[in-house]
């Protein structure tokens, strides 16, 4: 649950954020960033005694060369208005983050929030070419530009991406947009444990890439379609006209050869059907559910999942699984009806899932247990430059103090 | 010199390994831009531990760290600095440490050099995507510091996005690693395109890609730049993306045909490259829609490579521009800019106007599908005219690229050369930014100093090698 803080902001303009954060840099007063809290579930919950700055009126787009495929935008803006907008011109920006109605560029940015098309389109920072941010003194810094290439310099548009807006606030970000595929098509299948591991590996195998390639175990609710007890499989093709015809055929044959029984092809609503998937990512069982992702290799994904899944089972709680064929990333939600001793399950299951992978970080849940787990996994190698750069851009800890890893 | 340092890096490494004499340092004291001073020494470290090893006796000493790879940089990176400096050559750490095929990456040591890595998991019907121009002799840790690009980075990206993790020797000497799906800040992106001054890169994972299905190669003809640099704007404008959109202008194609005679018309104006990697079933496609934009723009002729070898030759000859203009002319200059796509026919407007004005040949062979200009500056350095022509029409075309909304390098990096530009792009905000990160890494600025960085701003002074 997040805690109630004392008092909010919503500053107009670029200029009244940039004089806010001075002074509260100044005063001492601590500052919690949010866009639209579609992500609330990440990171340590804010204390309660932090100034919450809102940046959603911070929003639009700032200017937009579909010929340049280019497109600058305000960090509050919603994902599902810069999508909108793109639209139009028949390109579009894989951020793939659920909940695009509110969640903002700025917030989908800072979280480092990772899709599952990035294998095929790129991270989401490796789409960013440009960016401005206020840092916790105020001043504001551009990087990059409106160009697709740009080695002028580090590349700290990059780096600010996933840093949890620990280091300033994004307030503009400028990307290369792609040109729309031009068909898409979903679909989805029961995935009988005896094929499981065939199927998986026939999918990863495929020569013509799907976007998309998920086995789903549980989220029953959130996921439309044949339920299949032993999980699902949702697979989502985007690729010219030409193409699709020949990818539809090859997986249709892979899955049959892996023993997968009918395939549902949903053509029309195949957007629609990834943009639940995406919401199931961090959807929430009332208070009583915490959601982790796990990053693990695509080689080791399935037994991984598997794991994971059976570590959460072991514990008597409900397991919610996703594993995402293509870039080996393993979402597991815990989950119970019944709230007796589920705090404590959750830590003790907190200590098994990292027993399973150290890169396990929590991505969704209310629980008040939160703040007592490993919400961002093991300490990187690299852990003593972080908090040098936390203290090199932000001296007084005044940008969501503690929420990030390791007290940062 | 100290012979104190000397010995210490005799001891840590061997001697053969230490290389002081003057004729042996002045190989190492230029890159494929300029010329620096004689370094303190080089060395040629075999392994991580040495590597640290040095970076401690350097620290001693107050030598500062000059990491190289092969030399071809573009803007003085790799080359000595004012106050002589130790310069690290991964000669001897070239090699594939992991070929990981499952999950489609690699380990590898810096001074690999990019194209054999490709050669090496070719087996495994893999490739590494960045393809710089200088990629037979560039090398993985180079190309890593500089953020390389390359023709295939159209569709694939740059560096920087087929970098999944990085081995650092730190400014203490210290060892750490770096992972882009490690939890806290990305570490990596900072460190790419760092240009050697955050730290020494002494193994990377990188992504690997699967070898295409098919790949076509076509070759359009104009009898102006000016209609070929529209029709790149125009494939892009229309959303096809191809795997590489290059364009050469008349002076670089007849400068190939002498060298290469790799197929390109010789009475053309400018011609462009274009190569599409993927599936047999959507090239035909493919070619059409971007056959009837040439047309619609006036190309002269269009022409499909039929074969592998008529393929390859097309794609040589484009890698090997560069050099075939060394050929013709006793010296060039390559200015390495990058404008918003649909701003591609003004650049070159100002570009020819610029070397006209300065009485001047100018080459253009570029990464037109990124709007990343390669102007090729013809000249004779013995005559000081010309050289003076050189720096202002190099200048030219920055300011060229900056009004129309542009940047003053798209890959070859800032070093020594365009550091005094940094101003011209970024304010000093932006650029306190970019210090934050130094500080911590480098906080003595040891590591590659007086690069990158605009000489006023708390670098030292020097002047930019002639
Ligand atoms: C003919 C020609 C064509 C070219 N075409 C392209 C092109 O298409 N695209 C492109 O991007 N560039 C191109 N370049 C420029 C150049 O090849 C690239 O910048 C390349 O990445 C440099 O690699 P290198 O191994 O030669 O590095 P060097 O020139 O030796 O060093 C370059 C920089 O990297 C640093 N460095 C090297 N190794 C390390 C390490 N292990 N750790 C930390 N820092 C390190 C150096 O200090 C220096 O700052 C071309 C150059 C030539 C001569």
């Amino acid at each position: 649950m997040t805690p109630q803080t004392a008092e909010r902001a919503a500053p107009k303009s670029v200029e009244e954020l940039c004089a806010l954060l001075a002074r509260c840099d100044r005063e001492g007063t601590r500052v919690a960033v949010c866009g639209g809290e579609t992500l609330r579930g990440m990171g340590f919950p804010p204390t309660g005694n932090e100034l919450l700055v809102q940046t959603a009126a911070l929003k639009g787009i700032v200017a937009y060369g579909p010929a340049d495929l280019t497109v600058a935008v305000r960090g509050g803006t919603t994902l599902k208005t810069l999508a909108s907008r793109l639209k139009r011109e028949r390109q579009f920006l894989p951020l793939d983050a659920p909940k695009p109605g509110h969640a903002t560029v700025g917030g989908t940015l800072a979280a480092g929030w990772l899709g599952p098309r990035r294998h095929r389109y790129g991270r989401p920072r490796d789409l960013l070419i440009g960016s401005t941010i206020v840092l916790a003194d105020g001043t504001v810094a551009r990087a990059g530009g409106m160009v697709v290439k740009n080695v002028a310099g580090y590349d700290m548009s990059r780096f600010y991406v996933g840093s949890f807006g620990t280091l300033g606030v994004l307030v503009q970000a400028n990307f290369k947009t792609l040109p729309m595929p031009g068909a898409a098509r979903a679909f989805l299948a029961p995935l009988p444990e005896g094929t499981r591991t065939r199927a998986l590996a026939q999918l990863r195998a495929l020569a013509v890439e799907p976007s998309v390639a998920l086995w789903i175990d549980g989220f029953e609710k959130e996921i439309s379609g044949d339920a299949g007890a032993e999980g699902r499989v949702f697979v989502l093709l985007e690729h010219t006209e030409a193409l699709l015809e020949r990818a539809t055929r090859d997986l249709r044959s892979a899955l049959g050869r892996a023993g997968v029984p009918e395939t549902q092809i949903v053509d029309a609503r195949a957007r629609d059907m990834f943009d639940a998937i995406l919401d199931a990512y961090v959807s929430t069982v009332a208070d009583r559910s915490i959601t982790y992702r796990i990053a693990t290799m695509p080689d080791r994904l399935e037994s991984c999942a598997i794991e994971a899944r059976d570590v959460v089972r072991r514990f008597a709680l409900d397991a919610g699984v996703i594993a995402d064929v293509m870039n080996g990333d393993v979402i597991v939600r815990a989950s119970r009806s019944d709230t007796r001793d589920l705090s404590l399950k959750l830590q003790v299951l907190d200590d098994a899932l990292h027993q399973v992978e150290p890169r396990a970080r929590v991505i969704a849940g209310d629980h008040p247990v939160r703040p007592a787990l490993r919400v961002w996994g093991a300490d990187p190698p690299a852990i003593e430059r972080m908090r040098a750069l936390k203290s090199a851009f932000d001296p007084h800890a005044t940008l969501n103090p503690g929420r990030f890893i390791s007290g940062i | 010199m100290s012979a104190g340092v000397e010995d210490r890096l005799r001891g840590a490494l061997g001697a053969e390994n230490v290389k002081t004499a003057p004729e042996d340092l002045s190989v190492y004291s230029f890159d494929a831009y300029s010329e620096g001073k004689l370094p303190t020494a080089v060395v040629i470290p075999c392994d991580t531990r040495q590597v640290s090893a040095i970076v401690k006796i350097a620290r001693e000493f107050e030598e500062p760290i000059i990491a190289r790879g092969a030399g071809t940089g573009l803007c003085g990176g790799a080359v000595s600095v004012e106050g002589g400096g130790i310069i690290v050559s991964f000669a001897r750490m070239h090699r594939l440490l992991e070929l990981d095929a499952a999950n489609r990456r690699a380990h590898v040591q810096p001074g690999l050099v990019n194209l054999q890595l490709s050669t090496h998991v070719a087996g495994a019907k893999l490739f590494y995507a960045p393809d710089p121009a200088s990629q037979r002799s560039s090398t993985i840790g180079g190309n890593i510091a500089t953020n390389a690009g390359g023709p295939h980075c159209l569709s694939y990206g740059t560096t920087v996005n087929h970098v999944l993790g990085l081995e650092i020797v730190d400014e203490r000497g210290d060892v750490f690693t770096t992972d882009v799906d490690d939890a806290g800040y990305d570490v990596t992106a900072a460190l790419v395109g760092s240009e050697g001054t955050l730290g020494i890169v002494t193994s990377a994972w990188v992504r690997l890609l699967r070898l295409p299905e098919a790949t076509r190669v076509w070759l359009a003809a104009f009898s102006d730049i000016e209609s070929a640099s529209e029709t790149v704007s125009a494939i892009i404008g229309a959303g096809i993306l191809p795997t590489a959109l290059e364009m050469m202008d008349s002076v670089i194609v007849s400068a190939v045909e002498q060298a290469f005679h790799a197929g390109y018309p010789t009475d053309a104006a400018a011609v462009l490259l274009i190569e599409n990697a993927g599936f047999e079933d959507e090239m035909d496609g493919c070619e059409a829609a971007m056959q009837t934009i040439a047309t619609q723009h006036g190309a002269l002729s269009w022409r499909s490579a039929r074969t592998q070898a008529e393929r390859d030759a097309l794609l040589a000859g484009r890698k090997g521009a560069v050099g075939a203009i060394g050929r013709i002319a006793p010296n060039y200059y390559t200015q390495d800019v990058t404008v918003p796509r649909s701003a591609l026919p003004k650049a070159l407007r100002a570009v020819e106007a610029a070397a006209r004005e300065n009485d001047l040949v100018v080459g253009n062979v570029f990464h037109a599908g990124d709007g990343n200009l390669h102007p090729l500056l013809v000249y004779d350095k013995r005559d000081r005219r010309q050289v003076g022509a050189v720096l202002a029409t190099g200048d030219a075309i920055l300011r060229a690229a900056i009004d129309l909304g542009g940047t003053i390098s798209g890959e070859h990096g800032i070093g020594y050369e365009k550091r005094d530009a940094m101003t011209r792009v970024y304010g000093t905000e932006d650029l306190a930014a970019m210090a934050r990160v130094r500080d911590v890494f480098d906080p003595q600025r040891t590591r590659n100093p007086e690069k990158i960085f605009p000489s006023g701003t708390r670098c030292i002074e020097l002047s930019v090698p002639a």
